[in-house]
């Protein structure tokens, strides 16, 4: 594809633990707009990956370009200013913030009163106070917890924390939302309202990157995978393709409860289709 | 409007209270409104950005001597000499937080105890300028405009101070920067996901409060007419860090509180205890820290929740 | 020549009370990853001790050294009790049992305060007030004294941490308090241990620096400053690293006491700039320590 249409372009990724080598060479792109996967066993370099697009971590080589901007290596505020918002594997709220001024702060980014007008009270600075919150409540009805508007974080569920993640990540305005396994740890019922929650933020025209350790999870919902295996791309594709693909099925070998995942995904899509 | 007249209100009470009181009671009420200016600036320290510092009180301590010694020793003009006391106090705070930013937790609280006492080395070894072990005395407050400010009258421009940061503080804590302080005191990393500069927020929350205390330092200088060593000691800097987890870490309420009821206590408890008020104060921070670690204004929430 | 071998012996003393303090620092903080301030006030308390049980009850000294050394134990596990394994179990931060350790200081510092007065008291020398000549080397009978003791508290810490498994213990609970609890490492007896030992390492340093300075309420802070200055030159890492950390320290403020064109006073100043330095310079020690906890 053209680097023009993609939001984000990866080239030639690469970063090393030691002697391990736990990213290699890795290339992908993710479109405006699309939901893409990226899956792979245990210690595939799927969070690495993640790490390093979120300025977490620092690429040893390769390139990461943002809308054609080159972004590698930047600090994670910077990467944040760009668009990009992650959220995190085992929830990290701010414990001592209200719902609400939880999501407020990923609108951080958006905002423009200096100090100064803070200070002094100023119109402009109190108006736009006022519509990122309620900007931030809207979100957190999009999300579903419209009702703990105002509660204490600490009061949520774990699946609400990771609603709340979304929802903070939102209030950024992102181009790409970064999620890494959002699944991991929710109810079945919580399951199906993440999934249509991410297919409602993909219709908002916000691209997601999702890694993924829950085949089930994971195929029925992305556009397009991305396979990992040993910090090296084994496969990329639509979800059917990937479910058929050789060098996936050996991957997941050793794991054959990912497998049995895998099929039984395969076939609840095809039950749906 | 209705906030503002608020805030004016509040002003003329407190301005108010200067006019009926003593000239003792009027003195222990200036030091008072000082404590309470000081634990308003530390709260935001240390309980909205989460920083443990120990050098709040040498900002007030650099504060009080650097108008001393500017006025009095290098002849600078009143405002002038607080603007370049505000601007050494700025730089110093600057020097300290920018390498400080890397150190976490506990650790900027030593680096910021040893400044603590490094000052009060400097102050002791200043010779002339500083006056040493003695301190700087026997000067007065210049007029301004031909007007001396004296009695009563200087307790209200401590109660503007005290105001005046309060709602600069408020209106911080309320905006995206108190919530990015907030943000980066409960989990920096997700702060810098959301775009938040840590290191930046940190030295700005840093430097402002420093400024503060020091501009409560000048105020202070003319309080008791004289400046010492012993009173920017680090005994002073933990009485603040107390005040603060007593009353209630990261709200105004809860410093107000813990400052008025640590400030005010040893009144109560010297005819009981002597001079041992010290003890009282660390059976109440453990006792805080233990059972309510939202402090006095925590406890108040649940006794009133109850009573509901 | 002659004054710097006397400097460097009285220097030695010194900084073994430095490294001692620093050790136990070190203890505490290898499996609790806790700052506990309050070792300055443990070593004031041992003074007091030394006096109370040698010099008013009159004791034999090993006997009044060892009942003190017992109570510090005591003193130290009942520390870890009320101020930090009600928070570790709450789960609240790590900065919350370090607060609530400040406010034991203060505890710690007023009570002996409330029961002492300001006065100074007299803390016994072991071996009587003498000069001992060794070679070249020439000091006060104390300054062999605390070397000697120091060597020996270091030598029983090392083949402690490094020699048995419960010193390994001690270092698994550092290094992931998860996989030590799977192994069935009890964590929170870890804990109180630490606390029991730091405590009676930081009275031994107090009982000897004692008869040098007197037992005075004041005397706690400034000890426990140099003793973290020792730890944080000589790093977390290594317990040898607490004892040269401490002789670090102790050579640096004597010799510029001594040398330096500076007004006596900012020799004070000394380990307080150290501790800037290293830790805004040089922190990595202590970082990475604290980093390998995520």
């Amino acid at each position: 594809m053209r680097s023009a249409d993609a939001l984000l372009e990866v080239r030639g990724l690469t970063r090393r633990f030691g002697g391990l080598l736990a990213v290699a060479d890795l290339d992908f792109t993710v479109r405006p707009g699309e939901i893409l996967g990226l899956i792979g066993p245990n210690g595939a370099g799927k969070s690495t990956t993640f790490n390093l697009i979120a300025g977490a971590l620092r690429p040893d080589a390769g390139e990461i370009r943002a809308g054609g901007e080159p972004v590698a290596g930047l600090p994670p505020h910077e990467i944040a200013r760009r668009g990009i918002l992650r959220t995190f594997q085992h929830n990290r709220v701010f414990a001592g913030m209200s719902v609400v001024e939880n999501v407020m702060v990923g609108a951080h980014t958006r905002f423009r009163a200096g100090l100064w007008s803070i200070v002094g009270a100023r119109a402009g600075a109190r108006a736009e106070e006022a519509a990122v919150r309620a900007r931030a409540e809207e979100l957190i009805g999009f999300v579903g917890l419209a009702e703990w508007r105002e509660a204490d974080v600490t009061t949520l569920s774990f699946g609400q924390g990771r609603l709340l993640e979304i929802a903070r990540a939102m209030a950024g305005d992102p181009r790409l939302i970064l999620l890494d396994e959002p699944a991991a740890g929710l109810a079945p019922a919580e399951l199906d309202r993440l999934a249509a929650l991410l297919r409602g933020i993909a219709a908002r025209g916000i691209a997601v990157l999702l890694i993924e350790h829950d085949m089930r999870f994971l195929l029925p919902l992305a556009g397009r995978v991305v396979v990992l295996n040993f910090g090296v791309k084994i496969a990329e594709g639509s979800a059917d393709e990937i479910r058929h693909h050789p060098a996936v099925i050996d991957a997941y070998l050793g794991d054959p409860a990912a497998l049995v995942d895998a099929a039984r995904a395969g076939e609840s899509t095809h039950a749906a289709a | 409007m209705k906030p503002l007249a608020r805030w004016l209100a509040a002003a003329l009470v407190l301005s108010a209270l200067a006019f009926a009181l003593s000239s003792y009671h009027n003195d222990v009420y200036r030091k008072l409104l000082l404590w309470v200016t000081l634990a308003l600036g530390y709260n935001f320290l240390f309980g909205v950005a989460g920083q443990v510092a120990f050098s709040h009180f040498a900002f007030y301590g650099i504060g009080a001597y650097s108008i001393v010694i500017l006025t009095f020793q290098a002849g600078l003009p009143l405002p002038l000499a607080i603007v370049a006391g505000v601007a050494l106090c700025v730089a110093v705070a600057l020097a300290v937080a920018i390498p400080s930013t890397r150190l976490e937790g506990f650790y900027l609280a030593l680096a910021t105890l040893a400044l603590a006492q490094l000052f009060i080395v400097v102050l002791n070894e200043g010779g002339a300028v500083t006056g040493g072990a003695g301190g700087l005395a026997d000067y007065r407050l210049p007029a301004i405009l031909g007007v001396r400010v004296t009695g009563p009258w200087y307790t209200v421009v401590i109660v503007l101070l005290m105001l005046g940061t309060m709602a600069l503080l408020a209106r911080l804590d309320r905006s995206w920067f108190g919530r990015a302080c907030r943000a980066v005191r409960d989990s920096p990393e997700a702060a810098a996901a959301m775009g938040v500069n840590v290191a930046r927020t940190k030295v700005i929350a840093f430097t402002l409060t420093s400024a503060l205390a020091a501009v409560a330092g000048m105020a202070y200088a003319f309080v008791d007419n004289t400046v010492n060593p012993p009173i920017f000691g680090l005994e002073n800097a933990f009485l603040l860090l107390f005040m603060v987890i007593i009353g209630g870490a990261g709200r105004q309420a809860g410093a107000i509180a813990g400052a008025v009821a640590l400030y005010l206590l040893p009144f109560v408890l010297s005819p009981l205890i002597g001079h041992h008020h010290a003890l009282v104060f660390g059976v109440l921070m453990v006792a805080a820290i233990l059972l309510q670690p939202r402090g006095l204004i925590g406890l108040y929430d649940a006794l009133r929740r109850r009573a509901a | 020549m002659r004054d710097l071998l006397e400097l460097a012996v009285s220097a030695s003393a010194t900084g073994c009370v430095y490294a001692l303090l620093a050790l136990a620092y070190l203890v505490m903080i290898r499996p609790t990853g806790i700052i506990n301030f309050a070792v300055g006030e443990w070593a004031m308390v041992g003074a007091f001790g030394a006096f109370l049980a040698v010099t008013k009850v009159e004791l034999p000294y090993p006997v009044g050294v060892a009942a003190v050394l017992a109570c510090m134990f005591v003193v130290g596990w009942a520390t870890e009790r009320i101020a930090v394994r009600p928070l570790v179990r709450a789960g609240a931060p790590l900065l919350a049992p370090i607060l609530a350790l400040l406010g034991m200081l203060v505890v710690f510092r007023e009570s002996v305060a409330l029961a002492f007065g300001p006065d100074p008291y007299p803390v016994p020398y072991p071996l009587g007030f003498g000069r001992l000549e060794l070679g070249p080397l020439a000091g006060s009978y104390q300054s062999f004294f605390i070397i000697g003791t120091t060597l020996a508290t270091f030598a029983l810490a090392w083949l402690f941490f490094e020699r048995t498994l419960a010193g390994k213990c001690f270092a698994a609970v550092a290094i992931d308090r998860r996989a030590a609890a799977l192994v069935g490492i009890d964590r929170t007896r870890v804990a109180a241990l630490s606390f029991a030992a730091g405590a009676v390492i930081a009275a031994l340093a107090g009982l000897l620096v004692g008869p040098n300075v007197s037992a005075h309420y004041l005397m706690g802070v400034p000890l426990a400053i140099q003793g973290f200055t020792a730890l944080v030159i000589g790093g977390v890492g290594r317990v040898e690293g607490a004892l040269l950390g401490g002789l670090l320290l102790a050579f640096a403020e004597q010799l510029t006491a001594r040398y330096a064109p500076l007004p006596p006073g900012y020799a004070q100043g000394v380990p307080l700039a150290l501790l800037m330095l290293f830790l805004l310079v040089r922190p990595t020690g202590l970082l990475a320590e604290r980093g390998a906890r995520a």
